[in-house]
């Protein structure tokens, strides 16, 4: 297989896949699980192969249709497409989860629609990074959040339609956002492909190119979640189905970010405005989100509520390294983007394997569910850890570096707020914790539950083993990325 | 500057529309109202591209014997084809939810939702 026949591969293989979801699944959805699980393993075979070669070549393209930059679309591999990799483990871990939990939460009716629209999604975002067209990026951005608002509110439930409707307002206006900016930028270059336009944009006017930079931030930020653009992410991320939370909250709203580096490698490149002032904004906003999510995640009672308030944290994390705009800063931010996704997959598949079981997701009501269900509470405790950036867990490496990055920019203030932040993070996950295991149950049943079935525990065991891992062996993930970030900031610098 | 704008009357029309949309989008209580404002974001919003590709006494872009330089710019159009698509299904799937939503809360206003919530 040829590079460039891989990169078609990663986006057809699954399209395919969910479109004959409804045929192969059956009536009743009942092979579509199996079908599902295949689908996304032979995709994630197709991703080992990109990376692989990445790290091999370096960044490599394909031409569809044989047409060249800039008249054909590209298809455009680099270190931060390598994001299919961790798009890919945790597309398939969510479908394996889902076995037992989309057939217990589910009407069976809609079982088909579920895998379908999970597999779409997967699709849009694999789609999203390897781009290399902006309005290619534009299509699986839809792609991939019209999945999403149908995925919150298949439940049917009262509370999930709602939701779904309130992030589907939001969503559907950032989407307009980022293609008025479009737009705009075919206007200034009279290009679509994303290096063709940085070079064109070189010395184009000021005004539009800066708007068109404002239209994009706040696009993808709202994606993103960032506060104060935050309002639709808790209730659809904690009213989803647990597996589908994973996905939203680890890699859905990691769209957003990954978006505002194709937006930097774009700008960076043209050098036509000075965007210190745009990172400011985004610093300040970083700091802000990582304080005000977890103000809020340390006042809920319900346990996927809180787990996405702290997403909202976790985004401030990256926005604040990405904004820095310093090496270690940048390097600590695309890194937070995998590990996070990692972490934020343990604990959403955790949180759903406690529901499954015990049917209760309030604190006070799962107290003392540690003795009864010891792995998973154990595997969302190690989550809890990382989250909170413990050494030698996978979150430690990126909050350290993002910390470093505060201080080789000269703002070692912000370093002191993202101490603080995970001080505040601390402070609510020990609260879980301590429920878990050191408080005397309110339900005495919950002590007579069994462990979570095995297509639920192996999951979140994986992410969890991962979690540590990532710690251990958190060299690999910091130098595979070096190159491209040194790359971005080289063009800056000039 | 009013020259200028009036030169460019298609832009500054597709901004004023995206603006109303936006304020209907955020102000409106109904949720189909709402919905009706987030058309029209994407209305003008293809219009806006639309018209970056017009050329004053442009033809249609098909060779052959008779065709005649300048000619419009097709590429677009051709994008919006695609937006269309795409707001075509957003709407759709807004619909539907809104009906579900009558038909578990009785109502589509969005403060009397609030309160049941």
């Amino acid at each position: 297989m040829t590079p460039s026949s891989l990169l078609v591969g990663i986006i057809v293989v699954p399209l395919a896949g969910a479109v004959l979801t409804p045929v192969i699944g059956g009536k009743a959805g009942k092979h579509a699980w199996t079908w599902a699980t295949t689908v996304m393993v032979a995709t994630s075979v197709i991703a080992a192969a990109l990376v692989n070669q990445v790290a091999r070549t370096g960044p490599f393209s394909a031409y569809l249709g044989g047409w060249e930059r800039p008249y054909g679309i590209e298809l455009r591999f680099d270190e931060f497409s390598a994001s299919v990799a961790v798009i890919c483990l945790l597309g398939l871990l969510a479908i394996v989860f889902s076995q037992k939990y989309a057939a217990k939460e589910l009407p069976p009716a809609r079982l088909g629609t579920y895998y379908t629209l999970l597999l779409l999604n997967l699709t849009g975002m694999l789609g999203f990074v390897v781009t290399g067209d902006l309005f290619n990026l534009f299509v699986f951005m839809e792609i991939l959040s019209l999945s999403g608002y149908a995925l919150v509110a298949i439940s049917g439930e009262r509370t999930a339609e709602m939701a779904a409707f309130k992030y589907l307002v939001m969503g559907a206006v950032s989407s307009l956002l980022v293609l008025f900016a479009i737009g705009l930028l075919y206007a200034l270059t009279g290009s679509l492909n994303m290096a063709d336009i940085s070079d064109r944009l070189t010395g184009s006017a000021e005004v539009p190119a800066m708007l068109a930079l404002a239209l994009l931030t706040t696009g993808f930020m709202v994606k993103a979640a960032l506060f104060p653009l935050h309002v639709w992410l808790p209730d659809a991320h904690a009213i989803a189905p647990s597996p589908v939370s994973a996905i939203l909250s680890g890699l859905v709203v990691k769209t957003g970010l990954l978006g505002m580096i194709r937006v930097y490698q774009i700008y960076y490149g043209a050098k036509v405005l000075d965007l210190s002032s745009l990172n400011t904004v985004l610093v300040w906003l970083g700091a802000i989100s990582i304080v005000m999510g977890a103000f809020f995640a340390i006042f809920q009672e319900d346990i996927k509520m809180m787990l996405a308030y702290s997403t909202i944290s976790n985004i401030g994390y990256i926005v604040m390294g990405l904004g820095l705009a310093s090496q270690y800063g940048i390097i600590g931010a695309t890194v937070h983007i995998f590990n996070h996704a990692l972490i934020k997959a343990t604990l959403f598949l955790g949180a759903g394997a406690l529901i499954y079981q015990t049917g209760y997701r309030n604190l006070s009501d799962l107290r003392g569910v540690g003795r009864s269900m010891p792995f998973t509470t154990a595997a969302i405790s190690v989550g809890a850890i990382s989250i909170v950036g413990m050494p030698p867990t996978a979150g430690f490496l990126c909050k350290w570096y993002i910390a470093l990055g505060a201080v080789q920019a000269g703002h070692p203030v912000f370093g002191v707020a993202l101490v603080f932040g995970a001080l505040f993070i601390f402070v609510y996950y020990i609260r879980m914790v301590n429920s878990f295991y050191f408080q005397a149950p309110i339900h005495p049943e919950i002590l007579e539950v069994k462990e979570a079935p095995l297509t639920m525990l192996a999951p979140v065991l994986i992410l969890a083993a991962l979690c540590l891992a990532m710690g251990l062996l958190g060299r690999i993930p910091l130098s595979f990325i070096e190159p491209a970030v040194t790359r971005l900031l080289g063009t800056l610098g000039g | 500057m009013i020259v200028h704008l009036w030169q460019n009357i298609d832009y500054v029309a597709s901004v004023v529309l995206f603006c109303i949309g936006l304020y209907c989008v955020i102000t409106k209580n109904n949720l189909i109202k709402k919905f009706i404002g987030l058309n029209i974001m994407e209305t003008s919003v293809f219009a806006f591209i639309v018209a970056l590709g017009v050329v004053d006494g442009g033809d249609a872009p098909i060779m052959g014997a008779g065709a005649r330089a300048p000619f419009t710019n097709p590429i677009p159009q051709a994008l919006i084809l695609t937006g269309i698509v795409v707001a075509v299904s957003t709407t759709a799937l807004a619909l539907s939810l809104v009906i579900r939503i009558y038909q578990h809360c009785g109502t589509i206003e969005a403060d009397e939702l609030r309160e049941m919530e």
